[in-house]
């Protein structure tokens, strides 16, 4: 009987100390789950993209009710604005086709110039066409979900996505037919960028505000309000030229921006896979 | 056999009930939605529960559940693995902290202590992000936030409230305290 009480007595002090020191345990435990994170081994994007892959069907399957809605408010609408909507597209066509004349007198002109030059584009650029499905950001991050179809083998992390209006991020996880998009106006987010007009470099970092921060520009860079920022193309993730964010405030210790894109706008977007690595006929041409 | 088993079911089962209830909660708020404002308010479930069921239900609810929260958070989000644990941890203190200080008679008072722990975890979440980011990162989204989830906390106690009228069993809460 003794014994027993013994025994007892030294469980209780076990549990006494484990009870004591869960939380510090606990705690050291999530500190050593940033560190991993941090280190990327893997092992934490397969489960993220696990627990995407369950969850994303299920998000996709509840918008399709509001999405069907949206649609048919859409088509109503356009159906009352018909008339109006046809002569302002008669309009735009007539610029249009004035422009078109300019631009194939410049594109024959730009061929000649590369051929002169012996320049060769980087071609191994495709792009594809996905539907946003949920926004998935809190106050400390800003993403999205899309839907890929039939283009999920061909996408990878680290993929531009755009719309129309300009870039919008960057493909962050992929599982599946869906993808997890990092918007640019994410902390974690870092641009390269150059000015349309004066050509100065920069790179441009996400805060989780509307606005961007444009960082490392040179000293006597001329950026004004207004400029379009465009990507750079320097890192080789994102093709060059895509028009990023419009200069909001450019005082001379910060340069503030505002994206192109409207975030509770988007409905389709493009994703553009490129590959620094040219092509098989470029490369022939090459050599 | 099985009555024994039935009771370690049911034993089990009401461990469940609170994280089982945020999750519950959690899921709606993660329905897709048009506008970013909803955004501030996803992760009210997760703050508003932990609060909750710490102060209500402190030996069914553990630091277990939290670290269970914690992860589930973290994988969601598949941002930064050990953030959200990290911040659920620190208000499981800090909550722990305060009931042994304040003894709450009035739902008024506990959603006062509620908003304190509240905006305690979120400055300490906002300090960890900044670490990690190398960056001070704006604090406005976090005061939106903060805004929102305090203002949410009377709705969402009410439903946890229910939850724990409704599926655990007022003899059981004599018989573990």
């Amino acid at each position: 009987m003794k014994r027993q009480k013994v025994l007892f007595l030294k469980q209780n002090y076990i549990l006494r100390i484990l009870k004591n020191f869960m939380f510090a345990g606990l705690f050291i435990i999530a500190l050593l789950l940033i560190l991993v994170h941090k280190i990327d081994l893997g092992i934490i994007s397969g489960l993220s993209k696990t627990v995407l892959g369950i969850t994303s069907p299920f998000m996709y399957v509840v918008t399709l009710p509001s999405q069907y809605i949206s649609d048919a408010y859409k088509k109503t609408s356009e159906f009352f604005n018909v008339y109006e909507e046809n002569n302002r597209l008669n309009q735009e066509n007539q610029e249009l086709f004035l422009l078109k004349e300019k631009l194939q007198a410049i594109e024959t002109e730009n061929e000649i110039l590369k051929s002169l030059l012996h320049h060769f584009d980087t071609p191994n650029t495709q792009s594809y066409t996905a539907l946003v499905i949920a926004e998935n950001g809190d106050a400390f991050s800003n993403s999205f979900i899309i839907y890929l179809d039939g283009a999920s083998q061909k996408i990878k992390t680290g993929y531009a996505v755009v719309n129309e209006q300009g870039l919008i991020g960057r493909i962050e996880l992929v599982s599946g037919s869906y993808a997890k998009v990092g918007l640019i106006t994410d902390i974690s987010s870092k641009i390269p960028v150059i000015s349309q007009k004066s050509r100065d470099r920069g790179i441009l970092i996400g805060e989780n505000k509307k606005e961007l921060k444009l960082i490392f520009t040179p000293h006597l860079a001329s950026f004004k309000k207004g400029d379009i920022l465009v990507s750079s193309g320097i890192g080789g993730g994102i093709p060059a030229n895509i028009p990023v964010a419009r200069i909001q405030k450019a005082d001379l210790d910060t340069i503030t921006a505002i994206p192109l894109f409207n975030p509770t706008k988007i409905e389709y977007v493009k994703i553009i896979a490129y590959d620094i690595t040219p092509s098989k006929e470029t490369l022939e041409a090459l050599q | 056999m099985k009555t024994s088993f039935k009771k370690i079911l049911s034993a089990l089962g009401i461990f469940i009930v609170p994280i089982i209830s945020i999750l519950i909660l959690e899921l709606i708020f993660y329905l897709p939605r048009t506008s970013s404002f909803f955004n501030f308010m996803r992760f009210a479930p997760f703050y508003t529960g932990i609060y909750f069921w710490l102060s209500l239900r402190k030996d069914i609810f553990n630091i277990f559940s939290v670290f269970i929260l914690g992860i589930f958070a973290d994988v969601l989000t598949s941002k930064i693995i050990g953030i959200n644990l990290l911040t659920f941890l620190f208000l499981y203190f800090i909550s722990l902290k305060m009931f042994l200080y304040f003894n709450i008679l009035h739902f008024t008072y506990s959603w006062i202590l509620f908003t304190i722990a509240l905006i305690t975890s979120l400055a300490f979440k906002y300090a960890i992000i900044s670490i990690f980011y190398q960056t001070l990162i704006s604090f406005l989204p976090i005061l939106f936030e903060f805004i929102l989830i305090s203002s949410l906390y009377p709705i969402l106690a009410r439903f946890y409230l229910y939850t724990e009228i409704k599926f655990i069993h007022l003899e059981e809460r004599y018989e573990n305290q």
